[in-house]
């Protein structure tokens, strides 16, 4: 493998374009972004994992409620510290890229939205799930019994054969009927 | 060539045990065995790649790409690899597998493959292509990420009527501009000069030295091109129609798209709040101040869903001398909106009759009272729907319905009143032997889409942006808090650009290079939105949904383009009855019938029956019945369908309750068994009881 510090072979180039839903121009855009995070003496390993935090300084997560979520999703780390390698890192981009098809997008955002890792967003999970989307703090935050109330209306709408959870094809199911899913789904550097 | 095999079978051994250590940080689902073993669960379970595979095999072969016939393992190699849910590793692994399977089926097979990848990419690198030249790109990247994808929206919308415009303005070069140029004017037309008493402010009026221009209607009289089918008047008439014809058709493509997005939405399974759950976040926000907004778009969208559900609660509960009275205060409100429009078409009919009625002012005060009409309805449409949605307020409806009833109640006066104007324009006979009476109505048209264009701009520059300053300069002082924060309204926006489009379709007929105008309207009215947008507004507290409202944007579109085919209609049949419109391309009695009647008179006997036939009532009948019955066909095919969605889901929770009913079955063996292992060894297992509860 040809990589250098501050060009990708191109070899590698075309694999990774085969691999993933990414243009060249978007990978040598991700290769520059990804190599600005790293400190000089790492420049020169391959491979070098970027620590969670780090990561979490891009711009386009910065502000993202789901942002560790994400990175623990498509970490391949052992230690599971949600670091990212630049493959990581490419895998990332190419699941939220405007061509990835709504198999991939949607199979992703489960995992993301499934907070504990049980393959099955049960009501902890939706919880969490609303409190990103609301906000976490103690004022933006539904009370009790509203968050109750919503969930029980997620579960009922969602929530097909009636197990108390939202499972994969479930998932996929809501989310394959909403039209704007595709489109906000979506981080282009 | 042995040797080789079991190299790349001991390869792909290794490989699907490293898959399986990437994979074991995936959970089990539940413990008990069965319940692994059930086809459902393997197939949704979303780690080990074979199972990913099969999934999404399946979920094509279901959406009905292929052929069913195939087995699951073809199709999963046929998918392309960046499809796959795995990462860059597990790819890698699966790449080699495949190539394994490629170096197998030969030469040929892996040839068209490889081809048919690179057609693919040839294909997405053209359609990425087409989609950068696309303009205004970065800045809407921009936009959706401060704003979210329901502001962008509007823009898309914008930039879509941009492009309609530009469509117009070809085919307003093609058919009508190009001819009259080439093949020059009648004989007793005078050449275009600047005369001595014309002003700039004939810009605004559409008078003097405009009037004689190229813009109106009355400059394109009958050329040298003087054959019987092919002269500059059928010219004109059929760009016109095609202008007509090609946005109906659009506008109606457009809708249907929309339209089936909601009809899927569906109102049968309400899953409204699982998408504003599960599909909530805009993951495109960049910026923290525009994240923090939209947490609290979802907070308040929530708080308004959980607030409406028990508003019906309390609706159901309501007694009947509290709906009695409800009931009233609903109609004195509904007869005071009545009034307020009665009040608003007086207003407008009045203005009217003062601005025809005008001679002879102060060429200020002339300039007003020419301006008077536009002026009246932009600032009744400006004024009155703030009213109303005060008014709707007072309703007691759900939060939902009220904003619903402001925007049916907007939209009424929008297009009523422009339809008012035209009516008293048409109908207006004053002074019909000295001018053009098509000069005069497209110059009415011209000035209302000048001035649509003055108020956009001026509402920005002088109201928006000095109240922005205001809030700058002075946060704390009373003014400021009174005016509050400025938000994009984007159903009002999207009813102001609809208004322009619908002008523009009922004046083409008139002004022809009304199109041209719109489009330089409409691109500035870009940047001025833009600018307003990112400069002015904090983004909208209502959740706005970029889908749910579009189909009622297109209908307007739809209704406005009604109202212009109308509005030609009627104008034209007046033509025919009086015969005196003294210029333009059908002048006297070379009425727009008569010029098509003389050119199918010219045509050979064959095609000239079969026109007639198909203008004739014989020929309508057999139409109708025609469409009566594809229409009948689709809607029992439409209600076949949702026949089988139904059945679907029944299946759906049939088969899951068969399984939990399988897995209690089998766990209350288990125990049973348990229990007799325990009586025979006396000794408690505790983990396996742990495990099976």
């Amino acid at each position: 493998m040809g990589t250098t510090a501050s060009q990708l072979g191109k070899d590698l180039l075309s694999e990774y374009q085969e691999l993933t839903f990414l243009t060249k121009q978007e990978i040598l855009l991700a290769h520059k972004r990804f190599t600005e995070l790293l400190t000089k003496d790492e420049k020169d390993h391959q491979n070098t994992r970027v620590s969670m935090e780090r990561i979490l300084t891009l711009p386009e997560l910065k502000s993202n409620p789901f942002r560790k979520r994400i990175c623990h999703v498509f970490s391949t780390s052992e230690q599971k510290d949600g670091g990212l390698t630049f493959e990581d890192f490419l895998d990332l981009l190419s699941a939220f890229s405007d061509s990835a098809t709504l198999e991939i997008k949607s199979h992703y955002a489960f995992r993301i939205f499934d907070f504990d890792d049980d393959g099955t967003l049960d009501r902890g999970d939706l919880e969490k799930l609303v409190n990103c989307l609301t906000g976490e703090t103690d004022d933006t935050r539904l009370t009790t019994e509203e968050m109750r109330q919503l969930i029980d209306n997620i579960l009922e709408e969602s929530d097909i054969d009636k197990d108390g959870t939202v499972n994969l094809s479930e998932f996929q199911h809501v989310i394959s009927r909403s039209p704007d899913f595709v489109s906000s789904f979506k981080i282009v550097l | 060539m042995e040797e080789q095999k079991s190299v790349n079978f001991m390869r792909l051994l290794s490989e699907e045990s490293t898959q399986s250590t990437v994979s074991s940080d995936s959970c089990e689902y539940y413990q008990m065995e069965i319940f692994d073993l059930l086809p459902s669960v393997q197939a949704s379970r979303p780690e080990p790649s074979r199972s990913v595979e099969q999934g999404g095999a399946e979920s094509q072969a279901r959406l009905g790409h292929g052929p069913l016939s195939q087995g699951p393992r073809d199709k999963a190699s046929t998918q392309p690899l960046r499809n796959l849910a795995l990462c860059m590793q597990g790819k890698r692994a699966a790449r080699d597998m495949r190539k394994m399977q490629i170096s197998s089926i030969g030469f040929w097979k892996s040839w068209r493959q490889s081809q048919s990848t690179n057609m693919k990419r040839l294909w997405e690198q053209m359609g990425s292509a087409v989609a950068g030249l696309l303009p205004w790109r970065h800045t809407l990247h921009r936009i959706e990420g401060r704003f979210g994808v329901g502001v962008k929206a509007y823009f898309v919308f914008l930039r879509y009527l941009v492009f309609l415009n530009l469509l117009h303005c070809a085919l307003t070069a093609g058919f009508i501009l190009g001819p009259t140029l080439v093949y020059g004017r009648g004989n007793d037309s005078k050449p275009l000069t600047f005369e001595s008493n014309d002003s700039v402010l004939d810009f605004f009026l559409g008078s003097g030295y405009l009037d004689r221009s190229p813009v109106f209607f009355g400059y394109y009289t009958r050329g040298s091109l003087d054959q019987k089918c092919l002269n500059t008047p059928l010219l004109y008439f059929i760009g016109i129609l095609t202008i007509l014809f090609l946005s109906l058709i659009m506008v109606v493509r457009r809708t249907t798209v929309g339209y089936k997005h909601t009809q899927m939405l569906g109102k049968r399974y309400s899953t409204n709040l699982c998408y504003k759950i599960l599909c909530g976040w805009d993951f495109t926000i960049q910026d923290p101040a525009g994240a923090v907004l939209k947490q609290s778009f979802i907070r308040n969208d929530l708080r308004l869903f959980l607030e409406e559900q028990s508003f019906s609660l309390r609706e159901a509960q309501r007694t009947l001398g509290q709906k009695v009275r409800l009931c009233l205060l609903r109609l004195a409100l509904n007869l005071m909106v009545l009034s307020l429009l009665g009040g608003a078409f007086y207003f407008i009919y009045f203005s009217t009759e003062i601005s025809l009625h005008e001679d002879g002012h102060h060429w200020l005060l002339s300039l007003f009272l020419q301006y008077l009409p536009p002026m009246t309805i932009t600032f009744v449409n400006l004024v009155l729907p703030h009213i109303f949605r005060k008014i709707s307020s007072f309703e007691d409806y759900s939060v939902t319905t009220q904003v619903n009833v402001t925007l049916v109640r907007s939209i009424f006066l929008k297009l009523a009143s422009l339809g008012i104007y035209l009516f008293f324009i048409l109908t207006n006979t004053k002074n019909e032997q000295h001018h053009c009476r098509e000069n005069q109505f497209g110059r009415e048209m011209y000035k209302l889409c000048i001035f649509n264009f003055l108020a956009t701009f001026s509402s920005v520059f002088l109201l928006n942006f000095p109240r922005k300053l205001v809030q700058e300069w002075y946060p704390s002082s009373a003014v400021a808090r009174r005016l509050g924060k400025q938000h994009f309204l984007i159903p009002f926006n999207v009813l102001d650009l609809v208004y322009g489009q619908t002008v523009s379709w009922v004046g083409v007929y008139y002004c022809p290079l009304l199109p041209l105008i719109g489009t330089v309207t409409l691109v500035a009215t870009f940047y001025i939105k833009k600018f307003s947008v990112l400069r002015c507004c904090v983004a909208e507290h209502r959740m706005f949904r970029a889908s749910s409202s579009s189909v009622f944007f297109h209908f307007m579109l739809l209704l406005g383009l009604l109202l212009a085919g109308v509005t030609l209609g009627f104008n034209l049949r007046q033509q025919e009855d009086r015969n005196t419109s003294p210029c333009g391309p059908f002048p006297g009695d070379q009425t727009v019938l008569k010029v098509t009647e003389t050119c199918v008179g010219s045509l050979p006997s064959m095609v000239q029956t079969i026109l007639r036939y198909l203008a004739s009532e014989a020929f309508a009948l057999p139409l109708i019945l025609a469409e009566i019955i594809i229409l009948t066909s689709y809607v029992s095919r439409g209600r076949a369908n949702q026949k089988a969605i139904d059945r679907l889901k029944d299946m759906l929770v049939m088969s899951s309750s068969d399984k939990v009913f399988l897995v209690r079955q089998h766990a209350t063996l288990l125990r049973g068994q348990r229990k007799r292992q325990r009586v025979a060894q006396d000794a408690p297992v505790l983990q396996q009881r742990d495990a099976s509860s």
